[in-house]
C-alpha cells in the first residue's frame, strides 16, 4: 500500500470520528446547532471523497477491482455507510442519524486497522477469484449491508423519538453484544464456541425483551409532537433504506449464483455464507410483508430492523469470525 | 397557509387504495352486491403464513448454516465438531442434513404452495386495478388524505391558471396528469405497482427452471489423472429423472498450475478432449477456474487441482507414489524401519524433489537431498530417480437444461425488486370557494412526498396570490 493510499485512508477515517463528535457536540448548542450540524456533514463529505479516491488508487495500484479480502471490503463498508448516509440526509434532511453512520464508519475503520498487515497490503488473487463477476457480485452486497446497518440504526431512533427508551437499551445492548462477539472472534483466541453462543443468545434474548418491553414509553419523549414527527421520518428512513438494500442484495445473491455457475457448475451448494445471505433475504422479504400489509406498529417494525441488522452483521462478518467456515472464507485471515 | 390534519384528524386518514375508493368505491360492489373475493381466498393465500413461513424457512437454513452439514463436510465433521452425544442426536433428527429432511422439503413445499396460491389469488388479480382510472376528488375528500393542504385563493381569476400551472409543474415533477375543470389528478410511478407481480413471476419463473433442470439435468465431480478419461457413470441427478447421460466421455490431454512470482496459485489450466467411445475427438479445449468448456449441453469446469503421484525408480524399479496435500505442498512417507520415515516432498511441477529422513528421536525431518526431476541421488546403496510429478485435475460438470429459464427469472426477480424501490404516488387538486384543495398520499418514501410537496406549495405561493388559511372549519386545528 503506498503512502498516498495511506494517507487517504488516515484522512477518512480521521473525518468519521471528528464529524461523530461534531454531530454529538452539535446536541448540546442549539445556537450553533445548525453550524456544527453543516460542519459534520462537510467533514462526513471529505472523508467520503477521500475514501472513494483511496479504493480508485488501491485498484489502479493493485491492476485489478479492488474488493478482495477483508480490509477492502470493509473500505467498502465504510464507504457505503457515508455515500448511504449523506443521501439519505439530502433526501431527508435528518442530522441525528448521522452520529450512529459515523460512528459505524469509524467503528469499521478501526476494524480494518487491527487486522494484521497481510490484510493492508496488496495480494495477488486465489484462482477462484480471478474473474470478472467479482466485480458485480460483491459490490452490491456490501452496499446492501450498508444500507440495512443504516436501517437498523434508523430503528434505534425511531425507539428513541417513540419513547420507547427500555426496547431502545435492549437493542442497542444486543447490537454491542453481538459485535463484541464478533470483534473478539476475530482478534482473540476464545474458543469460538462461546463467542457463537453470545452471538446467538443475545440477538434472542435482546429483540425478544425489546418485543415485550414496548409498551413502556418515555412520557416526555411520547407526548412531544416533534419526537412523534422525527419517528415517523426514521420509519419512513429506515423503510427506504430496506428499499435500497433489498434490491442489491437480491442482485447480489443471483449474481453469486450465476457466478457459481459459471465457475464451478452449481447455482446454489448451501454453503454457510450463501445460506446466511438467503436468511438475511428472506428477513427483509418478511420485513417488506409486513410492511405493505401493515401488521405491525412502526416501533415493532424498527425492532424487526434492528434483527436483520444482526442477521446482516452475522451474514458480512460473523461466518468468518465466528468459525463457522465455508466456501466464502476470503475475508478469513486466521 | 398549509393545513396539516391534527392527531384527531388521523383517524380519518386514507390511505391509498382506500383514497382510491372515496368517491366511487370500484371492485368493492358489483350489480349492487359486495364482492366476496377476500372471502373467497385459500386459506394458502394467507401473507401472514408467507411471513410465518419465511420466519422458519431463514430459521432452518440458520441452523443449517451453523452447524456442519453431511453433505459438504460429511459425518465424521460433524462428530469432530460436537463430540460423539450431540452428534449422534444431530444425525438422528437429521439436523447434520437439513437440507435433506423431511422437515426441510415439507416447509419448502409448503412455501412455494402459498407463493403459487398467493400469486394468482392475490397478487396478479391486483393486475386488473391498473386499468382502473382513480376519479377526480373534491375538496372535502382531498382533506381527508394523509398528506393535505388548504390554501384560500385570493383572486378568482387565477383559479384555472392554478390548474394551469400545477399540472405543468407536476408534469415537470413526473407525475401523469389529468385535468377536468377545476379539479386536477396526478399519479407517479405506476411502474413501482408492478414490483410484486413482476417479482412472483419471476419466482414462479425460477420454479419452473429449477423443475426442468431436477427432472433433466444432472451434476458431477471427479479427479481425473493426466492422460485418463472422465466419464459421467458416477453423476447425480434426482429420483425423479428422466433425462439422460452423454455416451462420450473427455479425456484430460494436459494440466497445469500457473503461479504467482510468490509462488501462490494463479490459475489452473486442463486441456481437454471430448472422445467418443472409438476414441474419435469430438471437440477440443482448455478450461481453467472460471473459464468452463460447453459440449452437447453439458459444462466442465475446472473445479481444483493438485498433485496426485510421484514417479521414481529404485535401483531400475519404477514406482508410482501417491502425494498427500501438506498445506502448501505434497508429500509421501515411507516407512524404511520402525524408527525410520523416509518423506518426499514436492512444491509444484517443474520443482524439484526434496528428500527428508525422520527418525523417531529427532524433533523435526531433516533434509537429506534434492533431486531435479530426471535426475538421480545415491541414498546409500540404493539408486533414486525422481521421474515426474503426476498431477490431478477436479472436474466438476453439470447439464442444465433449465439454464435458459433460471437466467430469464434471475432477470425478473431483479427488474421486479428494483420496480419495488419505486414510490407510487397520487397527487389531487380542486379549487372550490375560493380555496385550493390539494393532498395525495404515496405508499413509499412519504417524508420524501411531504417535502416535494411543500416544495409545490411554496412555488405557488410564490407564483399566485394565495393566503394561508388560518382555520378551515370548526374543530379543525391547523399548523405550519
Amino acid at each position: 500500500m503506498s503512502d498516498f493510499q495511506l494517507y487517504l485512508t488516515n484522512t477518512a477515517g480521521l473525518s468519521s470520528v471528528v464529524s461523530f463528535w461534531v454531530f454529538v457536540a452539535s446536541n448540546g448548542t442549539k445556537r450553533f446547532n445548525s453550524i456544527a450540524l453543516k460542519v459534520a456533514n462537510g467533514v462526513m463529505l471529505v472523508g467520503f471523497i477521500a475514501l472513494t479516491v483511496a479504493i480508485v488508487t488501491r485498484g489502479i495500484e493493485a491492476q485489478r477491482f479492488p474488493l478482495a479480502n477483508l480490509y477492502e471490503s470493509l473500505l467498502w463498508f465504510a464507504w457505503a455507510t457515508m455515500g448511504g448516509f449523506l443521501y439519505l440526509c439530502r433526501s431527508y434532511g435528518i442530522q441525528q442519524l448521522g452520529w450512529l453512520a459515523s460512528l459505524l464508519a469509524a467503528t469499521m475503520f478501526l476494524y480494518g486497522s487491527w487486522l494484521p498487515q497481510s490484510q493492508h497490503d496488496i495480494s495477488p488473487l486465489v484462482p477462484a477469484l480471478v474473474s470478472y463477476w467479482r466485480q458485480i457480485h460483491v459490490p452490491p452486497l456490501i452496499v446492501s449491508y450498508a444500507m440495512f446497518f443504516l436501517a437498523g440504526l434508523s430503528g434505534l431512533l425511531n425507539l428513541w423519538q417513540s419513547g420507547r427508551l427500555r426496547s431502545l437499551a435492549f437493542c442497542v445492548g444486543t447490537i454491542i453484544a453481538a459485535s463484541s462477539a464478533i470483534v473478539l472472534g476475530t482478534f482473540s483466541k476464545v474458543d469460538t464456541q462461546w463467542l457463537q453462543i453470545l452471538f446467538v443468545a443475545s440477538s434472542v434474548i435482546g429483540p425478544f425483551l425489546a418485543f415485550r418491553s414496548l409498551p413502556v414509553k418515555d412520557a416526555a419523549i411520547e407526548q412531544s409532537k416533534a419526537s412523534s414527527k422525527a419517528a415517523e421520518m426514521y420509519d419512513d428512513v429506515g423503510y427506504r433504506c430496506v428499499a435500497i438494500g433489498f434490491p442489491l442484495l437480491t442482485i447480489g445473491i443471483i449474481t453469486g449464483g450465476l457466478w457459481a455457475n459459471h465457475a464451478w457448475g452449481s447455482y446454489w451448494s448451501w454453503d454457510p455464507k450463501e445460506s446466511m445471505a438467503l436468511v438475511t433475504w428472506l428477513s427483509y422479504a418478511a420485513y417488506i410483508h409486513l410492511r405493505i400489509q401493515r401488521d405491525l406498529s412502526a416501533e415493532k417494525l424498527s425492532i424487526v430492523s434492528v434483527i436483520g441488522l444482526l442477521l446482516t452483521l452475522l451474514t458480512y462478518l460473523g461466518f468468518n469470525s465466528l468459525g463457522f467456515g465455508g466456501l466464502h472464507s476470503y475475508g478469513k485471515f486466521k | 397557509m398549509v393545513a396539516v390534519v391534527s392527531e384527531d384528524d388521523k383517524s380519518k386518514e386514507v390511505e391509498p387504495e382506500v383514497a382510491a375508493s372515496l368517491v366511487v368505491p370500484p371492485n368493492k360492489v358489483k350489480d349492487g352486491k359486495r364482492d366476496n373475493t377476500k372471502d373467497q381466498l385459500s386459506p394458502f393465500a394467507s401473507v401472514k403464513l408467507s411471513v410465518f413461513l419465511m420466519c422458519l424457512m431463514a430459521l432452518t437454513i440458520l441452523i443449517g448454516a451453523g452447524v456442519p452439514q453431511e453433505s459438504q463436510g460429511g459425518q465424521e465433521k460433524v462428530f469432530e465438531v460436537f463430540g460423539n452425544q450431540i452428534a449422534e442426536w444431530l444425525v438422528r433428527l437429521g439436523i447434520s442434513d437439513i437440507y435433506h429432511s423431511p422437515w426441510f422439503l415439507a416447509l419448502t413445499a409448503t412455501l412455494t404452495l402459498n407463493m403459487i396460491v398467493v400469486s394468482f389469488q392475490r397478487v396478479f388479480p391486483k393486475l386488473k386495478l391498473l386499468k382502473n382510472s382513480l376519479p377526480f376528488f373534491r375538496g372535502q375528500d382531498i382533506r381527508k388524505l394523509p398528506v393535505h393542504y388548504c390554501l384560500s385563493v385570493a383572486k378568482a381569476e387565477e383559479q384555472t391558471a392554478l390548474i394551469a400551472d400545477l399540472s405543468v409543474r407536476l408534469t415537470k415533477m413526473g407525475y401523469k396528469v389529468k385535468a377536468e375543470g377545476s379539479k386536477l389528478k396526478g399519479e407517479y410511478g405506476v411502474v413501482g405497482r408492478l414490483a410484486p407481480s413482476v417479482t412472483h413471476v419471476g419466482l414462479l419463473t425460477l420454479l419452473l427452471g429449477i423443475t426442468i433442470t431436477s427432472w433433466t439435468g444432472f451434476t458431477g465431480f471427479q479427479p481425473v489423472l493426466l492422460d485418463e478419461k472422465l466419464n459421467f457413470s458416477d453423476s447425480q441427478h434426482s429420483k425423479l429423472w428422466i433425462g439422460s447421460l452423454p455416451k462420450w466421455q473427455v479425456r484430460v490431454d494436459g494440466t497445469r498450475r500457473e503461479n504467482y512470482p510468490g509462488g501462490q496459485a494463479k490459475q489452473w489450466f486442463s486441456n481437454l478432449s471430448v472422445v467418443d467411445d472409438k476414441g474419435k475427438v469430438l471437440h477440443q479445449g482448455e478450461i481453467s477456474v472460471n473459464n468452463p468448456l460447453t459440449y452437447e449441453n453439458v459444462d466442465i469446469y475446472q473445479s481444483s487441482w493438485g498433485l496426485a503421484k510421484v514417479a521414481v525408480s529404485f535401483n531400475g524399479h519404477q514406482r508410482q507414489l501417491d502425494l498427500r496435500p501438506m498445506g502448501e505442498k505434497y508429500a509421501c512417507f515411507l516407512p524404511l524401519d520402525q524408527d525410520t520415515v523416509l518423506i518426499m516432498s514436492l512444491a509444484s511441477e517443474g520443482k524439484s524433489l526434496r528428500v527428508f529422513a525422520k527418525r523417531r528421536e529427532w524433533q523435526a525431518p531433516k533434509l537429506i537431498s534434492e533431486i531435479q526431476s530426471g535426475k538421480s541421488i545415491k541414498l546409500g546403496d540404493v539408486d533414486v530417480v525422481f521421474e515426474k510429478a503426476i498431477p490431478v485435475t477436479g472436474l466438476q460438470y453439470k447439464r442444465d437444461p433449465g439454464l435458459p429459464i433460471t437466467y430469464l427469472a434471475f432477470g425478473i426477480i431483479m427488474i421486479g425488486v428494483l420496480l419495488a424501490a419505486v414510490p407510487h404516488r397520487h397527487v389531487w387538486v380542486a379549487v372550490e370557494d375560493n380555496r385550493l384543495y390539494m393532498g395525495g398520499t404515496s405508499r413509499k418514501a412519504k417524508v420524501g412526498f411531504e417535502r416535494s410537496m411543500d416544495n409545490l406549495v411554496e412555488k405557488l405561493k410564490a407564483s399566485f396570490t394565495l393566503q394561508e388559511q388560518a382555520q378551515l372549519d370548526q374543530g379543525e386545528q391547523a399548523h405550519v
